[in-house]
């Protein structure tokens, strides 16, 4: 909605747009009315917490607060989402969420294995690489081809984290 | 502040009306002047309204301001107890009548301006007051 309604200082009403009266005292506190009737009672001197009509008087007296606690009460439970989603099927997501702890801990436990393996067999064939050139240098015995070949991977290494 | 008491309840529910000649007005700035009197309203048949300029004789001044006592000067209107229809369609009223002065030129003679002062002014480009105030309502 566009329009902003605003609350009647005295009695709690609210007040659309073109309607309602608007008086500013002379400490710079404005009050907003809906209309005439409060802006009456307002200067009378008259309380609104002493008029039933009024929102102050209700809050006062508590009425129909305990039909608004019920219902937030209400709100709050809820039950856990049961859809497919794009990522996976409804079935997949069934199994994960009633998959037990050690069932998970063991599938965590095998692929860090997995991952370690990779990572050793990387570092084994690195070295064996690195040997051989070593001992392809040896047997042609040039200086410059030395400090070449660690410096190549090096550069590579540098132009393709950038 | 003062509430009105029992016997002035009739006042309160009076119709406000313009400022018009004899009209008392009170100056909430700092030129000098404390009371000042309406002669004239410029433009309005009927008299002043919230955001007009009117000429007024200064009644009652302090002793070391801009102003002295009996002076004509211009002023504009920034409080009216007569409410003012606003273009939303709701009306805006303040406690009293309050003028700020000018020059010929519409600019402030003063240095500050205290309470309350409407979007109105904006309107008449009396931008330079609205700049001083300290509450724009």
């Amino acid at each position: 909605m566009v329009l902003k309604t605003e609350l009647c200082r005295f009695s709690g009403a609210k007040i659309y747009p073109g309607k309602g009266i608007r008086f500013v005292r002379s400490d710079s506190q404005v009050f907003l009315f809906a209309n005439s009737k409060c802006k009456r009672y307002f200067h009378n001197r008259l309380r609104p917490a002493k008029l039933t009509w009024t929102a102050m008087y209700r809050k006062q007296h508590k009425k129909d607060i305990h039909a608004e606690a019920v219902k937030k009460r209400r709100r709050t439970t809820r039950k856990p989402y049961s859809r497919s989603i794009v990522g996976a099927t409804l079935e997949v997501i069934q199994k994960k969420r009633t998959e037990k702890a050690e069932v998970r801990d063991a599938a965590r436990e095998a692929a860090l294995r997995e991952i370690k393996e990779r990572i050793k067999k990387t570092k084994d064939e690195k070295k064996a690489k690195k040997a051989e050139l070593m001992a392809k240098s040896q047997k042609t015995q040039t200086k410059g081809s030395v400090p070449k070949a660690p410096k190549g991977p090096k550069l590579g290494g540098g132009g393709g984290k950038r | 502040m003062a509430q009105p008491s029992c016997n002035t309840i009739f006042s309160q529910q009076q119709q406000r009306t313009f400022i018009q000649m004899r009209t008392n007005l009170k100056v909430v700035d700092n030129s000098g002047a404390k009371r000042v009197m309406c002669i004239q309203a410029l433009k309005g048949r009927k008299g002043a309204r919230l955001g007009d300029t009117i000429i007024a004789s200064v009644k009652e001044a302090q002793p070391k301001g801009k102003v002295k006592k009996g002076e004509v000067v211009y002023g504009v209107v920034v409080r009216a107890a007569m409410q003012r229809g606003r273009c939303d369609g709701s009306e805006i009223k303040f406690d009293d009548n309050a003028v700020v002065l000018v020059n010929k030129q519409g600019e402030p003679i003063g240095t500050r301006v205290f309470g309350p002062v409407p979007h109105e002014l904006r309107k008449k480009k009396h931008v330079k007051i609205l700049t001083l105030a300290e509450h724009i309502a």
